[in-house]
């Protein structure tokens, strides 16, 4: 289970360094897979950080576990595989807001308009498509409504950038514009995308709702797994082979098996026939949506030079500056960013729907406090620098499944968001707490 | 005009000779005007210079106004905007923004947020609405009402613990308050569907409907005006005599004149205005709602509090620098939590007077919170309080709620059909951006 001494840089000897290497990880925040030569050392390191009060998604996946744990017991219904779709199809909105909030949030910033870019963004798209009126093919009008939302992100961004306004203000301010300007847009009656008759309408609606066969699940899982687990493979192998620090090989076969048991276990889930009568069964087309805006996003924020600048600007926007990151540039690109995820959501939003009404235009706007919320929960700080787009899935699967588990048990509405509310309480409180633990921050 | 040199303080020389750097001091070191002006000339040309220097005041929320309406009388069919029965509906329709605005201004001057004004105002009034129900609690109406201010009261005190001792973001704090106190909402009220309304036959339930669909006759009014002219006039006067004798620096006397004739101007204006008989031929109604008085109390209180009281000195001194005001001995944790507790129980008053307005009903439907707490936000920032703590005052709430209520009206005059909702939201989204751009650009061209 050790790896290659051959390989490993120098001075950095296995048996002996162990203390000073544990310690080192835990005050230095440097990613154990940088430090660690074997398994069981990556997991020391691992739990030292945990214990150091960098918690990362941790805590959030224990929320999960205890939600599924404790909904199961109560309704047996909870963890069956219609209610499994169910939920993730619950998710979805508050996933991707809470991604395009993150944006936003790690730069130190606050989007408060992202629930109505989605509203503006949604009523777009359906508008376009419809057949008395503009009649737009589905992929234009998609397009159309992205840009429209990647727009007003920066117009936005260039507010809070180059004219140093407050973001909350400017997003206040955006929300309250967009929101006329969508109920504008809606045209003050209801447009809907459920008439089967109309191609491009069947294409939107077949984006939230329509499925792979079983079969093209699996072949999908296939492809995905392998072309992953080959880029990972290869990527740590690249490094060991240049005398690169990499993760030790043992941990990097696991992450691809660990890969392959999830995706294997939600193409099975998703495959099972969950219809009351008829059929209906296959991966959802939102799975792999979901799943390559949070790779795209993760591999932006840290993979590239412009999530670095994000990361260096959300800790010390001053320190960034004189270490010549251009900051007004970044800070548009984030708010762009954030319109297009938001914008992203809103097709979605359109086609979960099927037909908008100015009270749901209006509704979108309370998206955007549960979209905080869920970033929050999923361990991102609200000051800048801390956080990951994993976060966002990771919390918006927690108030998915609050939302979907109490609703499964009759409780009506009012209670789950005092559900939501003590949740995220609760994360604010071990976040601020952990923090206080750790060595050298306050 | 100019004010007795015999009394002025040593020190600051003779009004001709010490203008120029008494104009330069002022604008740069942010003191008051009658601090250092002696004369009426002398604080004209400071407050000038300090409005030149990005510390404008209420000066540019009151231009707003003062432009809204104009535009609205001119492009309202029949020029119907300032019309008297217009012009006292929009003042009750503005009361619980002004009154929210107050409350979220306490917040805003400690550098925090609080985004469940919004449903703790519902709370409250829900509260006092149910208590009074004739069928169940009967609570006498005074009781209702002080019971509702102190459950809120005891909420922003759990919000604020919250945000002063673990320092919880509060942002974060309230964010979950919003979500907590909307469900809550529904469950006081009784379900999703169902309404609490007031009996205007009983009296008990007539006081809190009254307290903005009622009247003070035209004859009360005036007095009530005379009353509050003089006691005005008399604190002012009795407070700048008191301060020459004592040899502190006062405002000049010209200026405490010009003041107390503009408290008795804007006041007869209002008795005036809201004594026109705005009824049909078959009904009068004419007379002073009873919301006006409650907003000025409130106003005044909160003024008083937060201008004349150690407490509100803490609170300036902690938004304006935490780490000085806590090395000067000011209990942080416990200025905080009163801030949040006082500023929910406010909020409470302002939920009442929402349902009084609705004609005494409260339903779900009453208000949606979260639309609620953004536009008390813009009316608190298009007021001129700083997001950023330590600067605001009580009337930039009062102005600014003012200013959205009367956009949203003058609007809904404007017969634009399906135009008029989404104006609704857009002109407080741009009045609002561009009061921030006013504001982030003068000050930076003080070079601040």
């Amino acid at each position: 289970m050790t790896a290659d001494p051959g390989e490993t840089p120098a001075g950095t000897g296995v048996g002996t360094a162990d203390l000073t290497l544990d310690a080192k990880v835990a005050t230095a925040e440097v990613p154990p897979e940088l430090l660690a030569q074997s398994l069981g050392q990556y997991m020391r390191a691992s739990w030292l950080r945990v214990r150091g009060g960098n918690a990362g998604v941790l805590p959030v996946l224990l929320a999960i576990a205890v939600v599924a744990i404790g909904f199961q017991i109560a309704n047996s219904k909870f963890l069956g595989a219609q209610n499994l779709v169910n939920l993730f199809e619950q998710s979805t909105i508050y996933m991707l807001l809470a991604i395009a909030e993150i944006f936003a949030l790690l730069l130190g910033e606050i989007d408060l308009s992202v629930g109505l870019v989605m509203g503006l963004s949604s009523v777009v798209v359906a508008e376009l498509v419809q057949p008395a009126g503009a009649n737009w093919p589905w992929w234009a009008a998609i397009i159309a409504a992205l840009v429209a939302s990647s727009a007003f992100g920066a117009i936005q961004g260039t507010l809070v950038a180059r004219l140093k306004m407050p973001s909350f203000i400017v997003t206040l301010g955006g929300l309250l514009i967009l929101e006329g300007v969508a109920i504008i847009v809606l045209g003050g009656s209801l447009v809907g995308i459920g008439n089967g008759g109309f191609i491009n309408e069947v294409y939107l609606y077949n984006i939230f709702w329509g499925t792979f066969s079983p079969v093209a699940g699996w072949i999908l899982l296939v492809v995905l797994v392998g072309a992953a687990g080959t880029g990972l493979w290869l990527r740590d192998a690249r490094k060991r082979h240049r005398g690169l620090e990499a993760a030790p090989r043992s941990l990097t076969a696991m992450k691809i098996v660990l890969m392959a048991v999830a995706g294997i276990a939600v193409v099975a889930i998703c495959n099972v026939n969950r219809a009351h009568a008829g059929t209906i069964e296959g991966v959802p087309f939102i799975i792999p949506i979901v799943l390559a805006v949070l790779v795209a996003s993760t591999a932006l924020l840290q993979r590239t030079r412009f999530g670095r600048y994000v990361y260096a600007i959300g800790g010390n926007p001053e320190a960034a500056r004189r270490a010549g990151v251009r900051l007004p540039v970044v800070r548009t690109w984030g708010f762009i960013l954030s319109g297009l995820i938001s914008g992203i959501a809103g097709v979605l939003f359109a086609s979960w729907q099927v037909s908008l009404t100015t009270n749901i235009i209006k509704a979108a706007n309370s998206y955007v406090l549960l979209a905080v919320a869920a970033a929050v929960i999923g361990g991102t700080s609200l000051f800048g620098g801390r956080g990951k787009t994993i976060h966002g899935v990771l919390g918006g699967l927690v108030i998915g499944g609050i939302y979907n588990g109490l609703y499964l048990l009759g409780v009506s509405s009012q209670w789950i968001d005092v559900v939501v509310a003590g949740v995220l309480l609760a994360a604010a409180v071990i976040d601020v707490l952990s923090r206080r633990g750790a060595p050298g921050r306050t | 005009m100019t004010a007795d040199h015999g009394e002025s303080p040593a020190g600051t020389a003779g009004a001709g000779t010490a203008d120029p750097t008494l104009d330069a001091k002022v604008a740069e070191a942010d003191v008051p005007p009658e601090i250092l002006a002696q004369s009426l000339g002398q604080y004209m040309r400071a407050s000038w210079l300090r409005i030149r220097s990005g510390n404008s005041g209420v000066l540019p929320v009151v231009l707003a106004i003062v432009i809204v309406a104009i535009v609205f009388e001119v492009i309202t069919p029949e020029h119907a905007f300032l019309r008297p029965s217009n012009l006292v509906y929009i003042f009750g329709l503005s009361t619980v923004y002004m009154i929210l605005a107050i409350a979220e201004t306490v917040v805003l001057l400690l550098a925090e947020v609080d985004l469940s004004v919004g449903a703790v105002a519902l709370i409250g009034g829900s509260i006092a609405f149910k208590l009074v129900q004739q069928p169940g609690p009967n609570w006498p109406w005074w009781a209702a009402v002080l019971a509702s201010l102190a459950c809120c009261a005891g909420i922003g005190a759990l919000q604020g613990a919250l945000t002063a001792l673990l320092r919880i973001p509060s942002f974060v704090v309230t964010l979950g308050g919003f979500l907590l106190f909307s469900g809550i909402l529904i469950v006081i009220l009784g379900g999703a569907d169902s309404t609490v309304s007031l009996n205007t036959a009983v009296p008990n339930q007539n006081v809190i409907y009254d307290m903005v669909q009622g009247l003070i006759t035209p004859v009360i009014g005036w007095v009530i005006l005379a009353v509050v002219v003089v006691a005005v006039g008399a604190s002012q006067w009795r407070r700048s005599t008191a301060r020459r004798r004592r040899g502190l620096v006062a405002p000049p006397l010209g200026l405490t004149a010009i003041r107390i004739a503009l408290v008795a101007i804007v006041g007869a204006a209002v008795v005036i205005i809201c004594s026109v008989n705005r009824g049909s031929s078959l009904k009068t109604v004419e007379g002073i709602p009873w919301v006006i008085p409650i907003v000025l109390v409130v106003l005044g209180a909160w003024t008083l509090a937060l201008q004349r009281t150690r407490f509100g000195r803490y609170i300036y001194a902690i938004g304006g620098n935490q780490e000085a005001a806590r090395r000067a001995g000011v209990s942080l944790p416990k200025i905080r939590i009163w801030a949040f507790a006082l500023c929910s129980a406010t909020a409470a008053l302002g939920g009442i007077l929402l349902g009084s307005f609705f004609y005494g009903e409260y339903s779900t439907n009453t208000a949606d919170p979260g639309q609620l707490v953004l536009y008390t936000v813009a009316a608190a920032v298009i007021g001129g309080v700083s997001l950023f703590g330590g600067r605001g005052k009580a009337i930039h709430g009062v102005l600014g709620g003012l200013l959205i209520g009367g956009i949203a009206y003058g609007v809904s005059l404007l017969n634009l059909g399906s135009l008029s909702t989404p104006l609704q939201y857009i002109l407080p989204g741009g009045v609002l951006l561009v009061a921030v751009l006013i504001d982030a650009q003068s000050r930076r061209g003080a070079g601040a």
